[in-house]
C-alpha cells in the first residue's frame, strides 16, 4: 500500500533551507529552555523521602523563585557552584527568624510549628539560631536518619536556583 | 554569482578552521581541567584493586600537588599547610576507608586572576561504598587555586565551601 504524501513528508522531510531553519530553531529554543528555564533532574538519595523518592524525575523550574522569594514550607532546589548537582530541600525558616528542634519538634521564634510533610519518627535536637540575613533555613523532609547524617541549615537566597515542578 | 559562491564556501572553510582550532588547541583552561581530571582519576578506587595500584596512585596525587598546599575544610577537620608527602598519605588513608571510590567534578568556573594564578570554583561529587559496606554520597562546592610551576598546574589551595550552615 502506498504511503500518503502527507505523512511521507512529514516523516521524511526535504532538507529545504527553510526546514534546516525550523529545526535550527527548535533545537535552540529546546536548549535554552531545558538548559535554562526547565532544567531536568533526577533524585538521589533520600532526605525529601516520602514527599520525593529515591530516583524520581523532576524538571527545576526557574522562574518559580525568580520573581518571588521562597516562602516557609516551599520545597526549593539549592545549587552548589552550578546547575548540575542541587539539593532539594524544604523551607522551613526565613531571615532573622530563630530556628530550633526540640525532641524532632521543629520551633521558629519559640513556636511549634506543624509539620504534615514529615512522616518518620524524628529526635533531633538543635539549640536556637538565627537566620541571617539574606539567607533562608532548608531542611529535608526525612529526618530519620541522626542529625549529623542530614544536610541542612542556612543557605543564601541567591544559591537557591528554583522550584520542582511538581 | 559564481563569486559570491567561492566567497561563501571560504568563509565556511574559515570558520570551520578556527572551530577546529579553538577544540583541538590546548588552553590553559584546558590544561587546568585536565588536573582536576586526572585527580579525578587518581582518586577514583574499584574493589579489585591491587596493592602497587593503589601505590601508584598515592605517589601520583601527591605529583599534582604544589610543595606546601592549604587545605581549609573545617567540617572533615582539615585546616592548615600540608606538605605534598602528607596529602599524598592523607589520600591513601581516605582511599582505605573505601571498598569503592568515584570522584567527579562539575561546573567549572576557572578564573584566572593573575598571570600563572588559576582560581576555579567547582561541585566535586564523592560517591561509592565504604569497606563497611556504607553507601557515601558527598556533594561540595570547592574553591581551588592552581599555580602554574614549571610548565604544570599544581593544587596549591583548596578550600570547602559552606552551602549550607547548620
Amino acid at each position: 500500500m502506498p504511503i500518503p504524501n502527507q505523512i511521507r513528508k512529514f516523516f521524511f522531510p526535504s532538507f529545504t533551507p527553510k526546514f534546516l531553519i525550523r529545526i535550527f530553531l527548535v533545537a535552540l529554543l529546546a536548549y535554552l529552555f531545558f538548559g535554562y528555564i526547565c532544567i531536568p533532574f533526577t533524585i538521589r538519595g533520600t532526605s525529601m523521602e516520602p514527599t520525593y523518592h529515591n530516583g524520581g524525575f523532576n524538571f527545576c523550574w526557574r522562574l518559580g523563585t525568580l520573581f518571588s522569594e521562597p516562602k516557609r514550607f516551599d520545597v526549593v532546589m539549592v545549587r552548589f557552584a552550578g546547575s548540575r548537582v542541587m539539593l532539594l530541600k524544604r523551607v522551613v525558616a526565613q531571615e532573622s527568624e530563630r530556628v530550633e528542634f526540640r525532641d524532632g519538634k521543629l520551633f521558629v521564634n519559640e513556636r511549634e510549628i506543624e509539620e504534615p510533610y514529615v512522616h518518620y519518627p524524628c529526635d533531633w535536637n538543635l539549640p536556637p539560631r538565627q537566620v541571617e540575613k539574606g539567607f533562608v533555613y532548608v531542611v529535608g523532609d526525612n529526618r530519620s536518619m541522626p542529625i549529623e547524617n542530614h544536610h541542612f541549615g542556612q543557605t543564601s537566597k541567591s544559591r537557591i536556583m528554583g522550584v520542582p515542578l511538581w | 554569482m559564481v563569486k559570491i559562491k567561492y566567497l561563501s564556501i571560504g568563509v565556511l572553510i574559515i570558520i570551520i578552521g578556527i572551530v577546529i582550532t579553538v577544540v583541538l588547541l590546548p588552553s590553559e583552561e584546558k590544561k587546568v581541567k585536565k588536573q582536576f581530571n586526572l585527580l579525578s582519576g587518581y582518586a577514583t578506587k574499584s574493589p579489585e584493586e591491587s596493592g602497587f595500584t593503589l601505590l601508584q596512585k598515592m605517589k601520583n596525587i601527591g605529583s599534582l600537588f604544589d610543595e606546601q598546599c592549604e587545605l581549609k575544610a573545617p567540617s572533615q577537620s582539615l585546616s592548615g599547610n600540608y606538605k605534598r608527602e602528607e596529602i599524598s598519605s592523607y589520600a591513601g588513608s581516605a582511599r582505605s576507608y573505601f571498598s569503592q571510590l568515584d570522584l567527579r567534578f562539575y561546573d567549572f568556573n576557572i578564573v584566572f586572576s593573575e598571570k600563572g594564578v588559576a582560581r576555579v570554583t567547582l561541585t566535586s561529587r564523592l560517591t561509592g561504598k565504604s569497606v563497611a559496606g556504607e553507601q557515601v554520597d558527598e556533594t561540595r562546592e570547592l574553591e581551588c587555586v592552581l599555580k602554574k610551576i614549571e610548565g604544570k598546574w599544581l593544587f596549591s589551595q583548596i578550600e570547602v565551601v559552606e552551602v549550607l550552615k547548620k
